[in-house]
């Protein structure tokens, strides 16, 4: 049998019954897939959502601590403390160093079991005595008369109040607070303090400089040398085996895991370039050449999404390569190219593995000065205390990651604003 | 030599036995015809039949394309602009082009017209500048429509006022061919009448080739009509006697719609 000509098959062709069974079984079911993908996106988003407040609030819970400190009263008599200070050699910048010469330590010690009874002195912290120091530097009219003075607690007193501390240091601390000696303060020195043995005594600035440091070479380096790579890969370079050989590498050199990346620092920039180790250069070096294939990545593809008829229309009336790029296409792919670079960055700014290997794991107990200076970094600072035994470094770590968290908001935020105020709509 | 055009000046532009090739393939066979101040050429002709490829080679927009190659002469003013000593930038400053689609920069309406004359060097000031922005604006035909708002982004603009805009913008620099590739294709017919008339008035003062899909579009705007088949050049001469006579039958085909 032959097929029945075409016009014939179209006579008999049946109108779709748009209102029968087996149409209204199609709707609900597309009804039915609508729903259950809402459903599947919505609970995707609250398992993350789950997963970010699960991650915050026992960050919070445990880190807000650190940022406060126990103090503990003590009442000073100087003028009938063993020490011999001259009011006068105060004056001027070197009162640090006439006030560390000055017996302090002996003099707190004993104020301190004058006030709190026999072992007062162990209730505080062994370096309470630099905050009477500040306090006399601040106000020398105190020398001439009782004071009573906020110390920091001892590490033991400080985990007690937390209801952290061992039975002994728990039972110290009730009886001070019988004694309304002891109070909840911000502990400013761990804003502005670096690393030390002692947990109270500790603070992030240092770790902080560090990293603001290491990012600004890695931002200074990859930004511009990513951003150039992808304009002339897109805009200039032929299309070609090297090219598609490049393109190759660097989407392979993205994907490289960081510590890799920390061995070619360690071998070019310190071993065979003799640069100083420890450093936010050689860490700014590093993780730049970990951020400049991401870079490139995403500008490339920011540069591809520019529409081809604006460079059409720059061309068509005179405008030069380098003006088509740098007038029209940079500018169009820049909230893109941000957005590649944030990512970049914030990847860089939590490594720590490449960081160890070129020596930025060192005790630095001093805030860097510039980029050569000895540094550590947050997520390093945050390994490193996460090590420690001494149990009072346990909440110093979770508000470590806080402060790590802060400064990725900062950063993105800054991203945010960046991109908003230089994306065009059209 | 082609008929119809009086040889009273040189012409403007001159393309001899021109071929294009994409890759292996040939999208221009030996095309050879002269573009001249006083009269409107149309290129007309079926889809793919290389109207805009050709209209490409006459200000080296092809250039851009990887694999486009170019035989034959072009000239401008008896000069060869594929001579390597012709400046391919200022070529393009001197021969315009606007585009099918309107493209204006996502930029102020200031600025999408301000922006060839500044990288031109046209303006010594900001109030020379001005002046240029003001008068292409009124070439164009949209000063008034949007003398008020010349902050505002060119892309706010409705599809025909982009479409004057980039006009504008080609004649900001004082170029001395316009070159335009289906400007209407994407426009209602106000915008479409406008733009034509617009045409109307540029014409003399540019020389201008406009490629269209619209019988009736090239007859309302052009003096000359030349049409292309399969790459070549099938006829070229007086747009009325193009219309009311073809000599050729795959001509008189096309234009009485029996292919398209
Ligand atoms: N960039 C390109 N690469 C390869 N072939 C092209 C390219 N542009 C156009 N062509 C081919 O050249 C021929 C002419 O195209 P085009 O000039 O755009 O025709 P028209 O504008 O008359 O519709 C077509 O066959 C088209 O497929
Ligand atoms: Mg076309």
């Amino acid at each position: 049998m032959t097929s029945p000509p075409p016009d014939e098959t179209l006579t008999r062709r049946i109108p779709t019954d748009w209102k029968g069974q087996a149409m209204q079984r199609r709707i609900a079911a597309r009804y039915r897939a609508e729903r259950r993908f809402r459903l599947i996106g919505l609970a995707s988003i609250l398992l993350s959502a789950g997963f970010l407040a699960f991650l915050l609030v026992s960050m919070l819970g445990n880190g807000l601590s650190g940022f406060t400190r126990t103090e503990i009263a003590v009442k000073f008599d100087f003028p009938r403390a063993p020490m011999v200070v001259d009011p006068a050699m105060l004056e001027g910048g070197n009162a640090d160093q006439v006030l560390a010469g000055a017996n302090l330590p002996v003099v707190t010690a004993q104020a301190a079991n004058a006030a709190l009874g026999e072992g007062g002195d162990a209730l505080i912290s062994s370096n309470a005595w630099l905050t009477v120091r500040d306090a006399i530097r601040d106000d020398p009219s105190i020398l001439q008369r009782e004071a009573v003075l906020s110390l920091p607690a001892s590490a033991d007193i400080d985990l007690a109040a937390k209801s952290q501390g061992t039975a002994q240091a728990e039972a110290a601390y009730a009886r001070l607070k019988q004694g309304g000696h002891v109070s909840r303060a911000i502990n400013m020195p761990f804003l502005t303090a670096s690393d030390a043995t002692d947990p109270t005594q500790v603070g992030i600035w240092g770790a902080f400089k560090g990293s603001l440091l290491t990012m600004l070479v890695t931002l200074l380096l990859s930004f511009p040398v990513g951003v150039l790579a992808a304009l002339y890969l897109e805009e200039y370079a032929p299309r070609n085996r090297w090219t598609d050989m490049i393109e190759v590498s660097i989407n392979n050199l993205a994907a490289v895991p960081s510590i890799i990346f920390g061995l070619l620092g360690l071998a070019v920039f310190l071993n065979m370039m003799h640069l100083p180790r420890s450093a936010p250069l050689v860490g700014g070096l590093t993780m730049a050449l970990m951020t400049m294939p991401v870079i490139v990545i995403a500008g490339r593809n920011a540069i591809k999404a520019v529409p081809p008829s604006i460079r059409d229309a720059a061309l068509g009336i005179g405008a030069s390569p380098v003006q088509v790029v740098f007038h029209h296409v940079l500018p169009l792919a820049l909230p893109g190219i941000m957005t590649g670079t944030i990512i970049g960055m914030a990847r860089a700014l939590g490594e720590t593995a490449p960081l160890l290997m070129i020596g930025m794991r060192a005790f630095i107990a001093s805030p860097p000065g510039g980029v050569t200076d000895p540094a550590t970094v947050l997520p390093v600072q945050i390994f490193l205390w996460s090590d420690e035994i001494s149990k009072g470094f346990v909440e110093k770590t979770s508000a470590a990651i806080i402060v790590l968290l802060l400064f990725l908001l900062g950063m993105n935020s800054i991203a945010i604003y960046l991109r908003n105020k230089f994306e065009k709509r059209w | 030599m082609t008929e119809q055009t009086t040889p009273s000046a040189p012409p403007k532009m001159a393309a001899r036995h021109v071929n294009v090739f994409y890759g292996d393939k040939q999208a221009i066979r030996d095309v050879s015809i002269e573009i001249d101040n006083d009269h409107v050429i149309a290129f007309i002709g079926p889809s793919g039949c290389g109207k805009s490829t050709f209209l490409r080679t006459l200000n080296r927009m092809n250039d851009t394309v990887a694999g486009a190659r170019v035989e034959g002469d072009i000239t401008l003013d008896g000069e060869n602009i594929y001579d390597p000593s012709m400046d391919v930038v200022q070529l393009r400053a001197r021969v315009g082009m606007v585009f099918q689609k309107p493209n204006p920069f996502p930029k102020s309406i200031y600025d999408n017209i301000a922006y060839g004359p500044r990288i031109h060097g046209l303006a010594n000031s900001k109030a020379d500048l001005d002046v240029i922005v003001e008068s292409a604006l009124r070439r164009a035909g949209l000063w008034d429509e949007v003398k008020d708002r010349l902050k505002d982004s060119g892309t706010a603009l409705s599809g025909g006022q982009q479409q004057r805009l980039c006009i504008g913008r080609a004649i900001a620099v004082e170029p001395e061919v316009i070159l335009m590739d289906e400007p209407c294709s994407a426009l209602d017919p106000i915008a479409t009448a406008k733009i034509e008339e617009l045409i109307h008035e540029l014409r003399g003062r540019y020389a201008i080739a406009i490629v269209t899909h619209n019988m009736q579009q090239a007859a309302r705007v052009s003096q000359r009509t030349a049409f292309f088949h399969l790459g070549t050049l099938v006829e070229y001469g007086v747009t009325s006697e193009i219309f009311t006579n073809p000599r050729e039958d795959r001509t008189k085909d096309y234009i009485t719609g029996r292919y398209g």
